[in-house]
């Protein structure tokens, strides 16, 4: 017990004092993406969907937010939270279809989803300003509070992006989320029981879909401007990645993976410019070593007691999406 | 050794046509007790080649050439930062906002790739420090994003369109055929090159987006549309960039439609392009550029200390790269202070005659660097009699025709 | 005339397509893996065929046969070296692992080759155009199309009559029950993802006279070609085939018609396929 409580303080002083260890608009993005992977993880890791198409709510949510802001002048964070309505609300037709679907074609129907709202948000120019983006966004508080400063922004963001992550804890925590471990495990029995596993789907998905648009607002009100790129499939390629690498169905995986991921990316600028042999080496590097992620394996070795040891996600990808029930 | 000496003088004479005689020492005031300059652009992805590190290169030999000729000029370092953007909007922004916070950057400098170009002028706009515009080629840096701090420094799709358009439709061919890749680079090309085309009194019959990104790689569906257009197609003109350039010009010449009386006007081409396409590939094609590096004898001799430095030839944003840190630092010079509004103040409305920029005024109303702009030719694979030198100068266009006229530009530089 | 001409052009990258999906469709059938690095190989297959030229001065026609044999070793001790090593875990694993190792060998291509590339012609006996109609079309293209589909019928011959291919084909429906029934499917592992890449290398060298090398080309070819295996059907072969070939010839027609959505367009077939019929249009396998 003691041991837990002196785990969290450490990690809550370690969030405090992150903008005085780096940069203060990469310590934001950390927490940010840190957001957004621990969302996705609601569908990869407790429900073993896997969704190629995140990019199209958390960019979906960052134009939201900005366009907001830009356009209409609502204040922060109205316009994070109206980007997670508003992804949400995308997603609600987009997964009521691909969660028809299991496996490595719920996948694959999300990503085609996700080009389709890449294409569109290249092609409506006059609303998002194609490849260049939505530039200038301006960081308006309500009551004529500065937030110009990335630190003051930091320490604002934070207890937002705190809040999305105890919602996401909750969820799988929740009788929700213990419906979706069954799914996972085995969706035919969790039928037979008599839960409604489609609608309970739909739910999870949706949840996901909207944190991750709001942690895409509270992202774009960081930077000041959102481009394409947020909505391209490499965005939905970063986010499994930062997953993968801090751990699948883990609590804090998903906020180290997007910590080492971010910084990597960041440090490499400017030390490096053969960036991409260096973070492939990392990448193969940390997959071998610590093969369920850094916190996947870790926190059994150093957490010790029956909550420790979570059982790893089942494959994913394979076409009927459980494998024991194909033969 | 001899000859080495010589060069430098002779550099130092060309450089010297820009600055006064030699200042006096130290009277320069510095905020953090030196200067900061940061290169951010693409080191290691499809624009490498363009500027990346040698743009880095040539910002360090401005720096260094600087110190030679104001010995104590600047009492303190002057320190050349850089970062490799990766193509990442947000990479490059959160770049430059941490150059400008935490090393005290005087000012940034180069960033290809349209959109990371935009977010860092908004970058600079915030921090009050300067953001020195090469590699991008988007004009909105000096109409709708543009601020008091950023300057566009060396060539924006205007000055590409205007040259290149004007001159193909002048030498007869009026029917044309546009192909643009469906990005912001590519659309604001094709506006621009659609604008000239018929302001020359030329046709644009149609034009076309190409996929982006486009996996395939292939453009010849767009080859055999060209063939079939109605009245016959005269000029091909190409907006790629990069590797889908390179690409669409080896189909070009694989379908074998030069044979066939359709010429190819290309609108942005680095002598890197030429490199990797050989000239013989595109040889008589007419292309607008900046600058290049065996003009005369003035960008000859910079060009050939870059050479001794880098072991390759130039491109253009590598010598604006050059000549954006020095005209920075002379304005640092003549400012006596690094402080962002007295170095503004100085650069705007500047004239000067350097290797880089010819008939140069930095525009007060836009921040636009006007100067000569050359309609070059790429060689018969024949005439070129050394490595790299593929191209030659045609003609000039004289710096008052080159770029945006004022009355087109919408620019607020109020806050 | 025009519109056949467009489709017939749209099935030489269809050529290539079909050659990918191909080989990205066996190793998936095996290793229920999507290899992600299928693009950077396709891309070392080209510079196989470049390095092949100038410092051995070997001939197209060998490079044809031998780059393809290197990228599959590189394959194969890829595989015996580090993909082993997860199969263990979640597939998705091995999906991050060749993510990986694409970085690291398109970057250091780059490191060696710089970014824009190096030329490679096409071989002296295909130089030229042939006239078609009003269009002179590239004798090259006609001899890629060819070939193809001549490696095309001979993949699937192998898969039809040898034990390998049978192998392959009743793993791919279904691993479990191919292992249950006393096959050591996992024997063949290394060796089916040698053959799958070894299709990828020779892929790019067919590419190689047509596009520029360069370390970035294929970078962007993993997402479409995985689409069409998923359209064709997960279990069928011949699926990955006929709509690598079907995919060309579309996005070449809306490239005229409707070129913004050229690039769009093998998704909407995809999602539509998949709400109709979730196997795919080949597949027989049922999915959820």
């Amino acid at each position: 017990m003691t041991q837990r409580l002196l785990g969290w303080t450490a990690l809550a002083a370690l969030a405090l004092a992150l903008p005085w260890i780096m940069y203060p608009v990469l310590a934001t993005d950390i927490v940010t993406w840190g957001l957004f992977a621990a969302a996705f993880d609601i569908l990869l890791g407790y429900t073993g969907l896997l969704s190629f198409g995140q990019a199209a709510y958390f960019g979906g949510g960052a134009y939201a937010a900005g366009l907001l802001a830009q356009r209409a002048g609502v204040p922060f964070p109205l316009n994070a939270l109206a980007a997670g309505v508003i992804a949400g609300a995308m997603a609600l037709p987009l997964m009521g279809l691909a969660i028809r679907r299991r496996g490595i074609y719920f996948a694959m129907i999300t990503l085609a989803f996700a080009e389709m709202v890449f294409y569109v948000t290249n092609e409506w120019r006059s609303l998002t300003g194609g490849e260049n983006g939505v530039q200038g966004i301006p960081r308006v508080a309500p009551g004529g509070l500065s937030l110009a400063s990335p630190v003051v922004y930091y320490y604002t963001a934070l207890p937002l992006a705190v809040l999305g992550l105890l919602l996401c804890w909750r969820i799988v925590r929740s009788p929700l989320g213990r419906v979706l471990l069954a799914v996972r495990e085995n969706e035919v029995r969790t039928e037979m029981l008599g839960y409604p596993v489609t609608r309970y789907k739909l739910i999870a998905a949706v949840l996901s879909c909207a944190i991750s648009g709001f942690a895409g607002g509270l992202w774009v009100i960081n930077h000041g401007f959102v481009a394409l790129d947020a909505v391209h499939w490499s965005t939905s390629g970063l986010v499994l990645t930062m997953v993968l690498l801090g751990g699948i169905g883990t609590r804090l995986g998903p906020l180290a993976g997007a910590a080492l991921v971010l910084y990597l990316r960041d440090f490499l600028s400017t030390w490096t410019d053969a960036w991409g042999v260096v973070t492939g080496v990392i990448f193969v590097a940390v997959i071998l070593i610590f093969r369920r992620g850094i916190v996947g394996t870790l926190e059994p070795l150093i957490v010790r007691g029956p909550r420790a040891g979570r059982a790893p996600a089942e494959p994913t990808l394979s076409p009927q999406g459980d494998p024991e029930l194909s033969s | 050794m001899i000859k080495w000496a010589a060069l430098l003088c002779a550099a130092l004479l060309v450089l010297g046509i820009a600055g006064y005689p030699a200042a006096g020492q130290g009277t320069v005031r510095l905020t953090h007790g030196k200067l900061v300059l940061a290169v951010i652009n693409d080191q290691s992805g499809v624009y490498a080649d363009i500027s990346g590190k040698w743009g880095v290169d040539a910002v360090r030999m401005a720096v260094e050439d600087f110190q030679k000729k104001y010995p104590g000029a600047i009492p303190g370092a002057i320190d050349v930062l850089s970062a490799d953007h990766q193509n990442k909007p947000d990479v490059g922004a959160s770049k430059a906002a941490e150059f400008y916070d935490r090393d005290n950057a005087d000012m940034v400098i180069d960033v290809p790739t349209s959109s990371v170009g935009i977010a860092i002028a908004h970058v600079a706009a915030q921090k009050h420090r300067l953001f020195f515009a090469v590699g991008a080629a988007t004009t909105a840096l000096s109409n709708e994003d543009c601020n008091k701090y950023t300057f566009h420094y060396g060539y924006d799709t205007y000055m590409l369109a205007n040259g290149t358009a004007i001159a193909v439709v002048k030498q007869g061919s009026t029917q044309w055929y546009i192909v643009y890749p469906n990005y912001a680079f590519g659309q604001d090309m094709n506006a621009k090159f659609s604008a000239a085309v018929q302001h020359a009194g030329g046709k644009v019959l149609l034009s076309d987006p190409t996929p982006f990104p486009n996996p395939t790689e292939d453009f010849s569906t767009f080859l055999i549309k060209a063939r079939t257009l109605r009245p016959r197609l005269q000029v091909l003109g190409a907006m790629q960039a990069g590797q889908d350039l390179v690409n669409l010009i080896k189909q070009y010449n694989e379908f074998g439609l030069r044979q066939q009386g359709v010429k190819l006007a290309i609108g942005l081409l680095f002598l890197s392009d030429i490199n990797s396409l050989t000239p013989a590939a595109i040889q008589g094609t007419v292309f607008t550029t900046a600058w290049y590096w065996n003009m005369d004898k003035d960008t000859r001799a910079w060009a050939d200390r870059f050479y001794a430095r880098t072991k390759i030839r130039p491109t253009f944003p590598d010598a604006g790269d050059y000549d954006g840190a020095w005209q920075y630092l002379e304005a640092v010079r003549r400012a006596g202070t690094d402080d962002s509004d007295k170095v503004v103040a100085q650069l705007e409305g500047y004239k000067f005659n350097d290797f880089f920029a010819r008939h140069a005024l930095i525009r007060k109303q836009d921040h636009v660097l006007v100067h000569d702009a050359y309609l070059a030719e790429v060689k018969a694979p024949n005439d070129v009699k050394e490595p790299y030198d593929f191209a030659k100068i045609d003609t000039t266009i004289p710096a008052a025709q080159a770029f945006q006229p004022l009355s087109e530009v919408h620019c607020n530089m109020a806050p | 005339m025009e519109t056949i001409l467009v489709v017939f052009n749209g099935l030489i990258n269809g050529a290539f397509y079909a050659l990918l999906s191909l080989g990205l469709a066996v190793i998936f059938g095996m290793l229920r893996v999507v290899n992600f690095m299928h693009g950077a190989l396709y891309m070392l297959g080209a510079f196989g065929a470049f390095l092949l030229g100038t410092v051995f001065g070997v001939s197209f026609w060998w490079a044809l046969i031998v780059s393809p044999i290197a990228v599959a070793i590189v394959g194969f001790v890829l595989e015996r070296t580090l993909l082993r090593r997860l199969y263990d875990l979640d597939v998705l694993y091995n999906l991050l692992l060749t993510f990986g190792l694409t970085l690291f060998i398109q970057d250091a291509m780059r490191l060696r080759f710089g970014i824009q590339g190096v030329p490679y012609p096409a071989p002296p006996e295909l130089h030229g155009v042939v006239a078609v109609g009003f269009m002179l079309f590239p004798t090259y293209r006609f001899f890629v199309l060819v070939f193809s589909v001549m490696i095309c019928l001979g993949v699937w011959w192998l898969l039809e009559h040898t034990r390998i291919g049978m192998v392959i084909r009743a793993s791919t429906e279904n691993a479990t029950l191919t292992r249950a029934l006393g096959v050591d499917v996992d024997r063949w592992i290394p060796l089916v993802f040698a053959f799958g890449v070894a299709l990828a290398g020779l892929a790019g060298v067919l590419a190689a006279p047509m596009y520029a090398v360069s370390p970035l080309m294929g970078g962007d070819l993993i997402i479409t070609t995985f689409a069409i295996v998923v359209i064709g059907g997960m279990g069928s072969i011949l699926g990955s085939v006929v709509t690598a070939f079907g995919v060309g010839a579309l996005s070449a027609l809306a490239s005229v018609y409707y070129p913004a959505a050229a690039n769009l367009l093998v998704f909407v077939i995809m999602a539509v396929v998949l709400l109709l019929r979730p196997a795919g249009l080949f597949g027989t396998a049922e999915g959820g």
